[in-house]
């Protein structure tokens, strides 16, 4: 019930926030649910069948990202000096989160199985036409297990993923000056020495930044020349992101070379692809994905090279700090949008005429999309949380609040100069192999 | 408005400040003269932090007035009030709030190159006044590798490169050590003495104080010149722990 409680009296947005999850939720439960409605009316197809359902993962997947974030993003989650005292630590402040993430997903899955109800017709009132018929299984009757198992999987897979990415670890402890959960950013009424640094304050939710054992911090003299420089080491994922986009091209490449491979049909009215293609694809997403922390960093790194004044050191310093909390989702969304638009293109090609899906593949891009995009945005807010107490020191000291603004815009600017194009490149090579 | 004294770089007359409906501030005045360094003691929530911040502009005063080189600062907009602190206030904090993913000696610097001043020179500024508090050889490393009282001497070397007017230390040396607290104390103080500095130094320790050239006791929001409490009864006939719940 304090979970309850604490959950209804969060911040507008933070509401919102949930209810975007929500909304994920019933969209992946509503594919689920009709890939199996499916399968009902088409007991004989079931490879069929079983396509569609294994095609709902990038959905489930896109929906736990987002829960994920917005579960480390939430506030109320975050563990907090008053609780802590009274018992209620990381340990306990993250049976709350998945206990919310769970709520969140369950409402949604709710909503898919009444959408699924009210458009087969089993509930009062007339359902309305719908392109969806063989979807549906009308008329059919809906067996109980499975479709509980189906709208379980999202909240217990958001749950579980929560958890693990919550659960309170000794090594996320922060020893340093700027503990996130210290008070209200110092503020005027904040006497001195009232932030004790509350053990693993803030740390569970948040602060992946494992990086370099500090043993050796305590003294002075004994510090390896390299560790004090360089405290956030940069996310070494470049190299395999790389290495990985290179695999997917080029088993694209030579899989498309040989049509004669099993063929899988691609949702909506795209063209049937084989599974070294799409095996392809896949590579390339995951490689982009990848790649998305190093290429922040770099992005950091640009902005700051050269002489920076203020402005460039402090967004340059901030999005290497920042990268491998933005920098993941950020792949994420490329490889979304690289997906995006290499579909587009083969679509176009092959019809001759703008992309017109169906309104189930409709619906899993949107879900996809939106996921990506939401993750980025709530993983931008808990850099800002984490932050809020480096932009208090900046301001007490005088820094405008024009400069903040604009090392943030400076900051996304140079995300988009340098992940665009990159996005592009890598659309139109994954593209190219099936446009032949 | 009566205009305040020549010699007092700020001044201030009746501050009242609530926190919240909780009063912190009530009526205190004072005048703090050029090159000073003035102690404002007391226990702690007796004002101290919202004194210090309602005199750096940072709070706006709910009433009263706090005049900066004959100029009030109770009128400005926030936009002044924060290119004053800017560009003639210094701020340190309790606990050191330095810029992690800045290096030492870019978090000396950032005052300076927020004046405008050029990387070279500040950079050049910021590694002098590293030098002077004894940390020069941690110039290029992240402040989250130092231990705690090195890390409050960055954030003193941050205040004072940027050669300010005023200088405002909310108990610096709150978090540290004895050793430590006497070190950053005096380096402190012969810093401001040295280059003409005004400080305002709030502190809860009488040996501070001693410091310091004048000093200022808050009780509960006032200033006080001597405190009057309850003079100990005797402790015949009287039982030594009568508490009961």
């Amino acid at each position: 019930m304090l979970a309850l409680r604490l959950a209804r009296r969060a911040h507008v947005l933070v509401q919102v926030r949930r209810l975007l999850v929500a909304a994920a939720s019933a969209g992946t439960g509503f594919l689920l649910l009709c890939a199996f409605g499916y399968a009902l009316a088409h007991p004989g197809a079931s490879p069929g069948a079983a396509l569609r359902l294994a095609w709902c993962a990038v959905p489930l997947a896109a929906t736990v990202h987002l829960a994920v974030a917005v579960a480390r993003a939430d506030p109320a989650t975050r563990p907090r000096p008053g609780l802590s005292a009274v018992g209620l630590g990381p340990g306990r402040l993250m049976v709350f989160s998945v206990l919310t993430t769970a709520l969140s997903c369950a409402l949604g899955s709710a909503a898919a199985l009444l959408l699924f109800l009210h458009l087969r017709g089993d509930l009062p009132g007339t359902p309305p036409r719908n392109s969806l018929a063989d979807a549906l299984a009308a008329g059919l009757p809906l067996p109980l297990p499975a479709t509980v198992t189906l709208l379980a999987v999202v909240p217990l897979a958001a749950s579980v993923a929560g958890a693990l990415s919550l659960r309170p670890r000794e090594d996320a402890r922060r020893d340093a000056p700027t503990g996130p959960g210290a008070g209200p950013a110092g503020g005027p009424g904040a006497e001195p020495g009232a932030e004790p640094g509350t053990p693993g304050a803030g740390t569970a939710a948040g602060n992946r930044r494992v990086g370099k054992p500090r043993a050796a911090t305590g003294r002075q003299g004994a510090l390896p020349a390299d560790t004090g420089t360089h405290a956030v080491p940069a996310p070494s994922g470049l190299p395999w992101g790389i290495a990985v986009v290179a695999a997917g091209l080029t088993t694209e490449t030579y899989a498309a070379r040989d049509p004669r491979g099993a063929r899988l049909d691609l949702p909506g009215d795209l063209v049937a692809g084989t599974a070294g293609v799409l095996a392809g694809w896949a590579l390339t997403a995951l490689g982009l994905a990848l790649a998305g922390p190093a290429l922040t960093h770099l992005c950091g790194r640009l902005l700051q090279a050269a002489r920076p004044g203020v402005l460039r050191l402090l967004s340059g310093r901030g999005l290497q700090e920042e990268a491998g909390r933005i920098g993941r989702p950020l792949g994420v969304v490329c490889a979304v949008a690289s997906g995006a638009y290499a579909i587009a293109r083969v679509y176009a090609e092959a019809h001759d005429a703008p992309p017109a899906f169906g309104p189930l593949s409709v619906l899993g891009a949107l879900v996809v999309a939106g996921c990506a995009l939401a993750t980025l945005l709530t993983a931008a807010v808990e850099a800002r949380g984490d932050r809020a107490d480096t932009t208090a020191a900046l301001l007490r000291i005088g820094a405008p609040a024009t400069l903040l603004r604009s090392a943030a815009l400076l900051r996304a600017g140079a995300l988009v100069l340098v992940l665009a194009p990159l996005t592009w490149l890598v659309a139109e090579l994954a593209a190219l192999p099936l446009l032949r | 408005m009566v205009a305040p004294p020549d010699n007092d770089v700020l001044w201030a007359r009746a501050l009242h400040f609530q926190h919240n409906g909780s009063p912190a501030l009530t009526g205190v005045s004072l005048g703090v003269r050029d090159g000073e360094i003035l102690a404002v003691t007391g226990p702690r929530g007796s004002g101290k932090t919202t004194l210090l911040s309602c005199l750096s502009g940072l709070l706006p005063a709910q009433s009263g007035e706090i005049w900066f080189n004959s100029k009030p600062m109770h009128t400005m907009r926030p936009m002044r009030r924060e290119r004053l602190r800017r560009e003639r206030f210094g701020w340190i904090d309790p606990v050191p709030h330095l810029v992690p993913e800045l290096t030492v000696w870019e978090n000396a610097a950032l005052p300076l190159m927020l004046r405008g001043t050029g990387r070279r020179a500040a950079r050049t500024t910021a590694r002098e006044w590293l030098e002077r508090l004894d940390i020069g050889d941690c110039a290029r490393k992240r402040p989250r590798g130092l231990p705690a009282a090195a890390r409050q001497r960055v954030a003193i070397a941050r205040a004072l490169a940027a050669a300010p007017t005023v200088l405002f230390a909310d108990e610096p040396t709150a978090s540290l050590h004895r050793a430590d607290r006497a070190h950053v104390l005096r380096t402190l103080t012969t810093a401001a003495r040295s280059h003409g500095i005004t400080v305002v130094l709030a502190t809860t320790e009488p040996e501070t104080a001693t410091l310091a050239d004048r000093s200022v006791a808050l009780l509960d929001g006032r200033c006080v010149q001597t405190v009057h409490l309850p003079p100990a009864a005797e402790s015949e006939g009287r039982a030594a722990c009568s508490l009961s719940v």
